[in-house]
């Protein structure tokens, strides 16, 4: 039994909504999902916030269909943009498990595949793209290990958004071949999943081969999630946690200032 | 004469209340099962659904539901099921979808991956118990979760759902 990954579930401000979105997850089978907080900005000067922190949604986390662990819930930071400069690696990036960018021009598609330090490239599901795919920008792409995303819930709320994602989505596999592609939900209430099986044999009519529909879910995703760890080290190797000091009453201990005792672990 | 082949998919209807999963009977999945393979697939779908496309058990407690199609184009029919995000009743819609758990060629070899998996949700719900009455007859359902033999086909699984 390979391990499933839904990396696109959609945040709602509604607690219970989302409870229920995560808990139907655990019970299809999937081993991790993470949170996806969309930020357009095009409209008027939109503030990155910080994620919600996933422990805040449960006490103790549902446990996964098939498994006895319990599910994985990650952070996901979606930027919608059509101009370079919107997007500025700050530290607020950091505090996401994945970053994703849903290129709206050909211009910014390329810079993405090329230069941005991203995890996930958006493939368009509910419209035209408006730019044809081409192999130069994709191969670049595939070369540094950012994945394209096609999501699935367009195709199922209407006909017409379904040609919009079928034909976006050949059209992307003409070029890549098949490789570094995931296949995510957009779900925004639990009626919108579908089982991972049901999604890999989806992916014959998005043109993925048996073999990459499978991967799309399994181990292309579990890549995506490493790549999105290892933004937060360096180079991989090095990862630094901040280890929490224990409060101590009264300041009978010696006078050293907090900050010097702070300790930085190294781990390799 | 050759034996015809098919495959039985094992899929399980969810629904966000309960209650409505008792409304559903074989037709309804029937109708909608068609409808989606038309829908994605056109007049060539609809062809294929006509040719020894069956359901041929439901459980409307737990929500199971075989449905039975010939080999060579079961992909396609599959392929369709998660187009379907209704189901409808005698005038009710009821919003659900079909979760694929078990693709097998025989109804046996399902029935017996059926059994597994309910042994399987049953240890699940033993975690969220909370009395200790419900936990012995969760046990006591578990121990008794046997494939029985019938002549007739006749499938008869041993299990408890609260």
């Amino acid at each position: 039994m390979a391990v499933f990954m839904d990396l696109n579930v959609s945040y709602t401000a509604d607690k219970i909504r989302l409870q229920r979105l995560i808990e139907k997850a655990a019970h299809l089978g999937y081993s991790t999902v993470a949170i996806n907080y969309v930020v357009d900005l095009q409209e008027k000067k939109q503030e990155i916030g910080k994620p919600k922190c996933a422990s805040e949604l449960f006490d103790t986390f549902p446990t996964v269909q098939g498994s006895t662990r319990p599910i994985k819930v990650l952070n996901r930071l979606t930027i919608v943009a059509t101009d370079p400069s919107h997007f500025r690696p700050t530290a607020e990036y950091k505090a996401y498990d994945l970053v994703a960018v849903f290129p709206k021009t050909e211009k910014l598609f390329h810079a993405t595949c090329m230069t941005f330090d991203v995890d996930i490239i958006c493939v368009a599901g509910s419209e035209r793209q408006p730019f044809c795919f081409k192999i130069s920008p994709v191969n670049g792409a595939i070369a540094r290990g950012v994945f394209f995303e096609i999501s699935y819930t367009p195709a199922i709320r209407d006909a017409t958004t379904r040609r919009y994602t079928i034909a976006n989505s050949i059209s992307l596999m003409e070029t890549c071949k098949g490789k570094n592609v995931i296949v995510t939900s957009g779900a925004e209430r639990p009626i919108e999943l579908r089982g991972p099986y049901d999604i890999a044999n989806l992916g014959l009519l998005f043109g993925l081969s048996e073999q990459d529909g499978k991967a799309a879910i399994s181990t292309n995703c579990r890549a995506v999630h490493l790549h999105g760890e290892t933004r937060k080290t360096a180079l991989g190797i090095i990862h630094t946690m901040k280890k929490v000091q224990p409060v101590s009453e009264g300041s009978k201990e010696d006078g050293v200032p907090p900050s010097k005792r702070a300790k930085i672990e190294m781990s390799s | 004469m050759v034996r015809v082949k098919s495959r039985y998919l094992l899929c399980e209807v969810c629904v966000e209340d309960r209650k409505n999963l008792l409304l559903l009977d074989e037709r309804s999945i029937y109708v909608a099962a068609k409808a989606a393979v038309a829908r994605v697939h056109g007049d060539y779908g609809s062809a294929l659904t006509n040719l020894g496309f069956s359901v041929k058990y439901l459980n409307a407690h737990t929500g199971i539901v075989f449905l039975r199609c010939r080999r060579s184009h079961y992909r396609l029919i599959w392929s369709a099921l998660p187009f379907i995000t209704s189901l409808e009743n005698r005038g009710q819609r009821v919003p659900c979808f079909l979760n694929c758990l078990h693709v097998g060629g025989t109804i046996r070899t399902c029935q017996k991956f059926l059994v597994q998996y309910n042994t399987r949700q049953l240890h699940r719900m033993l975690l969220v118990c909370q009395s200790e009455e419900e936990r012995s007859e969760i046990r006591k359902a578990v121990l008794s979760c046997t494939l029985k033999k019938d002549n007739n086909d006749d499938y008869e699984e041993s299990e408890e759902e609260d």
